[in-house]
């Protein structure tokens, strides 16, 4: 059964009457259509091949090279080389995924989100699945080129445990950045300011060029939090095993950690997204630009 | 004095009174953009938290290899990650100011319309975020001093002629970058950072540039960055960079800054001159790509 209710409905979502199947349908078509421009920018816009790999990749080698000015074990430059590709998907977390809904506020994108009969996080779950493959493709670049350049050696001795530790790193991360994408809507203009503030804090929190254990007291805070941290930490450990890459937990905790954390920023971005929605009819000044 | 046209009538808006009126006007829009919209204490803690940031990651790499030994390579390290803010901060905040009054607030055409110079106006407009750089700069100083045992061993006859000079040069870095952005989507927000990045990189911001493989050498001497750094090192620690940098004697620093800066300046106007024209002819000024 399908078709449009004439009575008063509190969303685009209510108002179409559907069925449960085209409900699923339109929503998976939401995923898809959100997910593509990401997937298929990256054949149409060679540009990113240049700055996107560029970018991440200078950051790493200015951080070798000062591991190397201070004659520091081989093993740190592997940690800087992971770091920089990890840092690849927090950029496309903030920028692309937390910052994102302000710039389609901006762009006129939004209120089309709101008016048409699908669920908003079908659009953050196509953002998340098109960032993913965007940023893969450059984190791979950065990880191959670094190693190759660097002269970096890895010592993989469980990759399926190490595919599991990036696939729990990616589900928190993405998850935040949905419940980001709610919360800098929300607090309006400051959305760049935000956004640059959720680097390089976030890079010396997160331990992304050093051991996370050097961070001392504060990385037992980190660990709770954010899941960047964890999950480096994880694979680091899973990666270059030796002394100097002693995990500030053991791997198995670290995985649970961020399975936990993958509920509460999933969970957390439902009822952010929900509330959003909620002003965004009620006060009518969330697809306002510029605001 | 007044700028006439051919018959004598003096043209209006082309008089030095105009230009630093629009300066003026675009100074307090600056500013107002990048403070006055934010929260304060927002304001505060994005200014302070994302130069600290990047000069604790390096503390911290510093620690985690040496254990706090060679003191002298930490001054090194701080010195330089303080002073790139003005060089990040210049460059983001010309290029920025193109890219949002074209993009995003769309008053770019307007501007250019009237009879004043856009030259003034994106000085102005970009002047708040130079100044917040030099805010990180000093904080970033303060936090070395007071809490990593920075010894500040000020020469104010090298530290104002670089710092002046130094300024300059990055200063129409910047301003070709901004003219060259104009050509460019939307996509040019992440150029300021990926030039600055390369810079880094080449400039010794935070390892001597012996390290750089040979065939960079020769750019990393030719830029005015390098021997900014180098002078400003020398004005505030009263010594150089380690390696063959630290060995030149200080006036033949200063002879370089002046050289390279003399070199970058008419350059680099000629460049923004032709890059303007070229975005008048094809129509660029108002051009909305929406990336």
């Amino acid at each position: 059964m399908t078709g449009y209710r004439g009575s008063h409905a509190t969303n685009a979502q209510e108002a179409a009457e559907w069925s449960n199947r085209r409900i699923i349908a339109n929503n998976l078509r939401a995923i898809v259509g959100r997910a593509y421009p990401r997937i298929i920018g990256l054949t149409r816009e060679p540009s990113w091949v240049f700055f996107e790999i560029l970018l991440p990749f200078l950051a790493v080698s200015a951080f070798v090279f000062v591991y190397r000015a201070l004659e520091a074990p081989e093993e740190y430059i592997g940690f800087v080389v992971l770091g920089g590709a990890v840092t690849s998907f927090w950029l496309n977390v903030v920028w692309m995924m937390a910052a994102q809904f302000y710039w389609e506020k901006d762009q006129g994108n939004l209120e089309l989100y709101f008016t048409a009969p699908m669920h908003l996080m079908s659009i953050l779950a196509g953002m998340a699945i098109g960032g993913l493959v965007m940023t893969s493709s450059r984190a791979i670049a950065v990880i191959g080129i670094g190693s190759i350049l660097f002269g970096v050696t890895y010592d993989i001795r469980e990759p399926l445990l190490l595919v599991a530790a990036f696939v729990l790193t990616m589900i928190p991360l993405y998850g935040l950045g949905m419940l980001f994408a709610s919360l800098f809507l929300m607090w309006g203009r400051e959305a760049s300011h935000l956004a640059e503030l959720l680097q390089e804090p976030i890079y010396f929190l997160g331990g992304v060029n050093f051991p996370l254990r050097a961070l001392g007291a504060v990385s037992g805070v980190v660990v709770a939090i954010l899941p960047l941290a964890v999950g480096l930490d994880a694979m680091r450990q899973l990666t270059f095993p030796g002394p100097l890459s002693q995990g500030l937990l053991p791997v198995g905790t670290e995985l649970l950690i961020l399975g936990a954390m993958s509920i509460v920023f999933l969970v957390g971005a439902r009822f952010a997204l929900a509330y959003l929605e909620h002003l965004a009819r009620r006060e009518g000044r969330l697809t306002l630009r510029w605001q | 004095m007044a700028v006439t046209d051919r018959t004598g009538v003096p043209v209006r808006g082309l008089t030095a009174t105009d230009a630093w009126r629009s300066f003026r006007a675009a100074i307090g829009l600056g500013w107002a953009i990048e403070s006055n919209w934010s929260d304060p204490f927002l304001f505060a803690v994005y200014t302070l938290a994302k130069p600290l940031a990047a000069a604790m990651i390096l503390v911290i790499m510093f620690q985690v290899v040496t254990g706090g030994g060679n003191t002298e390579f930490l001054q090194f390290l701080i010195v330089g990650s303080a002073l790139w803010n003005v060089v990040f901060g210049v460059m983001a905040g010309l290029v920025q100011s193109i890219l949002e009054d074209r993009e995003r607030y769309r008053m770019m055409k307007y501007v250019v319309v009237t009879p004043t110079s856009l030259f003034p106006f994106l000085l102005g407009r970009s002047l708040a975020r130079m100044l917040i750089s030099f805010i990180a700069v000093a904080l970033t100083l303060v936090v070395g001093v007071f809490f990593l045992g920075v010894e500040l061993r000020p020469n104010f006859l090298i530290l104002i002629p670089a710092l002046v000079i130094g300024v300059l040069s990055v200063l129409s870095l910047g301003v070709m970058m901004a003219g060259w952005c104009l050509q460019l989507r939307q996509e040019a927000w992440h150029y300021p950072e990926a030039i600055a990045g390369a810079l880094y990189l080449v400039s010794g911001a935070i390892f001597p540039i012996d390290l750089l493989p040979g065939f960079i050498q020769p750019l990393a001497y030719a830029l005015p960055t390098t021997w900014w750094l180098e002078a400003s090192r020398r004005g505030l620690l009263g010594h150089g960079s380690p390696g063959q940098l630290g060995t030149i004697p200080d006036g033949t620093v200063m002879l370089f800054l002046v050289l390279a800066t003399a070199v970058t300046i008419p350059l680099s106007l000629a460049a923004f001159a032709w890059f303007m024209q070229r975005a008048r002819r094809a129509g660029l000024l108002d051009m909305v790509t929406g990336s």
